[in-house]
């Protein structure tokens, strides 16, 4: 078949050969069989009249199945199409039109995907390790008081849902308790807004709530040997209230968790990679907080 | 210029024969020309850290339309890469605030009672149909056929309203009703599908589909049990519900029809399964090297290294748990593309007739190309489609 592509004229043969270029004008789907002519442009013939004129720089490859060459005309609707079904004819049309290949991508489209993905990563880092801990340090002072109580009432209602709500209400036990709170809390300078409970659970554990509110586990109580060490923890955790540590926690993990999200989007719905890069990212911003908590407690 | 004609030989156009009744759908795509895709893809979202999927889905969807062919014309996928990272990144635009408000609202509902915020996640099952809608939109006008594009109206808010509202008819009936829903779903959106000027429609009935399926669903508790069995059951519904669907569709006059035998797709489920437990287990020795091997450089003991706060928790083998995790994640993509998107085409194709194409011969083009919105959406919000 190959040779139809160089004859002048098509002067040799009575078998008609299959149809080897076929032509759709974009406005309907008609299935237009037809013949090209390689002039100054291409020229597109069905029967006696000419359907188009294409600019051998207009046209554009497109998708095709192997063994079919596809093209499409700038200046032609959208979705005009001729498909040349003859390798010679395919390999003609190629060597005449310069731009075919334009709008393919290429290695340096490729190049630039991956230069700009990596700008995009190496930019969420590093508003992940320096600008988000900054926002948390500047936007935890605007964070209205009632707001902070607001959420620790959300988190005073999942704490108990959680760990079975139990608190202990054993009259000289919750006393002493308060008075030790009470003492903390005022060499610590803090106002009345504390609140402060023993939950029953075995776990030997303190934490402080947004809000003011500081839980002790009394596995932590019965582990401790003198009112002392439950002091200092208590001093810990009041360091963490006077810090706004949670408020802070609050607004840098959903800061860090959603710009981890938009790097890794669903590769595989990936929560696993989240919830790890998630934890190195933390890890050293939680431990610096736990210091400061500390240095507050020593004071 | 040399002047240079090329015409096919012989009288231009013998008159042609009757049409066929009904065409054979054909693909001529290569198995390992896809492989190829998908593995490079794979390791170009691993480079990428995951941006390229917009690349790699675009591509994925050039190589299964163009290779499809229809009546001895293959289609043709004209959506870019670029206009998906576009619609993810306008998606994403949407989605923050509605997420922040989500975050508040849920907060206020949760001061009243614990955890009463989980019926917001509803919301985000209404705009997940929207996003499905809006998405097939979007693929939907980047297909072509023979110089006409497919095309799609209606409003993805009425879509989402009927898909949410049959989704808790669904649950409400433990699954009875999904034959229903599937069918005024499908009904809903071909009524609203063209090819150029022909309107399309879906005329499968909900219990046609009930009929085929019933004894799975009798079946269902079971798998949950013998969950081996899960894959087959689930794998035969597939193959039941891709039959169903094909057989339905309607373009004008021209009808489409599938003979997919049920016990088609267990082949390919099965493999995915096995592929999965063998790269999971190259991922657990992986893992386990690793923790040894920080172990040996630093020094520590068996017991430090797999305490709570050991090793085995330490930031190097965080790291490289990462990266083993983002390896075994692609390479699971690349066998679930190749098995379940490229092989299940293909086998869903060749079971596959085209009715009286010939009331397709003479189709003139209607429609503009949508914003892929939708798919930023389906892509920010996790739910799935081709």
């Amino acid at each position: 078949m190959s040779d139809h592509a160089t004859d002048n004229d098509s002067g040799d043969g009575g078998a008609s050969p299959p149809p080897s270029a076929v032509y759709f004008d974009g406005l309907s789907n008609r299935r237009h069989v037809v013949s090209l002519a390689f002039n100054d442009g291409l020229e597109i013939h069905e029967d006696d009249g000419t359907l188009a004129r294409w600019s051998y720089a207009d046209i554009r490859r497109v998708d095709s199945p192997a063994g079919i060459l596809r093209v499409t005309c700038l200046a032609a609707p959208a979705l005009a199409r001729l498909e040349i079904r003859d390798a010679g004819a395919a390999e003609h049309m190629t060597s005449r039109c310069p731009k075919m290949d334009e709008n393919l991508a290429d290695r340096r489209g490729i190049a630039a995907i991956i230069a700009w993905s990596l700008a995009a990563a190496i930019s969420i880092i590093a508003v992940v390790l320096w600008g988000v801990p900054l926002a948390a340090d500047r936007l935890t002072p605007l964070v209205p008081q009632s707001l902070e109580r607001r959420l620790g009432d959300v988190a005073d209602s999942q704490v108990k849902t959680v760990f079975g709500g139990k608190v202990c209400d054993h009259a000289p036990g919750q006393a002493a308790f308060t008075k030790l709170v009470n003492a903390v809390r005022e060499s610590a300078g803090l106002d009345t807004s504390v609140q402060s409970a023993v939950m029953s659970n075995p776990i030997p554990n303190a934490f402080a709530l947004p809000g003011g509110k500081v839980y002790v586990f009394d596995g932590l109580l019965a582990k401790a040997d003198n009112a002392d060490e439950i002091a200092g923890i208590l001093a810990h955790e009041l360091g963490h209230l006077s810090h706004r540590d949670s408020t802070r926690n609050l607004i840098y993990n959903g800061g860090t968790s959603f710009l981890v999200g938009l790097l890794f989007g669903d590769v595989i719905g990936s929560g696993a990679l989240i919830f790890a890069s998630r934890s190195l990212l933390t890890a050293s911003y939680s431990r610096e907080a736990e210091q400061n908590a500390d240095t507050f407690s020593s004071m | 210029m040399n002047e240079m004609k090329w015409t096919p030989l012989g009288p231009p156009s013998p008159s042609p024969l009757p049409p066929p009744l009904s065409v054979p759908v054909a693909f001529s795509g290569d198995r390992g020309e896809f492989f190829r895709l998908v593995r490079r893809g794979a390791a170009l979202e691993f480079v990428t850290l995951g941006f390229y999927r917009f690349w790699l889905v675009t591509d994925i969807r050039r190589h299964l339309w163009s290779n499809t062919q229809i009546d001895g014309d293959a289609a043709e996928y004209t959506g870019r890469g670029k206009e998906l990272l576009i619609g993810f990144l306008f998606a994403l635009a949407i989605l923050v605030p509605i997420y922040l408000l989500y975050f508040l609202a849920g907060l206020e509902a949760e001061r009243h009672q614990a955890f009463a915020g989980l019926p917001l996640i509803a919301f985000f099952y209404l705009l997940g149909q929207f996003a499905i809608y809006r998405a097939r939109r979007y693929r939907l006008t980047r297909t072509v056929w023979r110089g006409v594009r497919f095309w799609m109206d209606g409003s993805g808010w009425s879509y989402a309203g009927r898909a949410t509202l049959w989704g808790l008819l669904t649950v409400s009936t433990l699954g009875l009703a999904l034959p229903w829903r599937e069918a005024a779903l499908e009904r809903h959106k071909m009524r609203h599908s063209w090819y150029g000027d022909l309107q399309g429609r879906f005329e499968g009935q909900g219990l046609e589909f009930f009929k085929q399926g019933w004894w799975l669903w009798l079946l269902a508790p079971v798998a949950i049990v013998v969950f081996p069995l899960a894959p087959f059951f689930y794998a035969a519904f597939k193959a039941v519900q891709w039959r169903w669907w094909l057989s339905g569709i309607r373009f004008g006059g021209v009808q489409l029809e599938s003979t997919l035998r049920r016990g088609a797709l267990h082949g390919l489920y099965w493999k995915v399964i096995g592929w999965a437990l063998l790269l999971s287990t190259v991922f657990g020795l992986y893992v386990f090297g690793c923790t040894m091997l920080v172990a040996n450089v630093s020094g520590a003991t068996f017991e430090q290294t797999i305490g709570p706060s050991g090793i085995s928790q330490s930031i190097p083998v965080l790291i490289l748990t990462a990266i083993g995790y983002l390896a075994l994640a692609l390479a699971l993509g690349v066998v679930t593309r190749l098995y379940l998107m490229r092989d299940l085409w293909v086998r869903v194709l060749a079971s596959t007739t085209v009715r009286n194409i010939a009331a397709a011969a003479n189709v003139s083009s209607r429609g503009t190309p949508a914003s892929a919105l939708g798919e930023g959406f389906a892509d920010g919000l996790d739910v799935a489609g081709f």
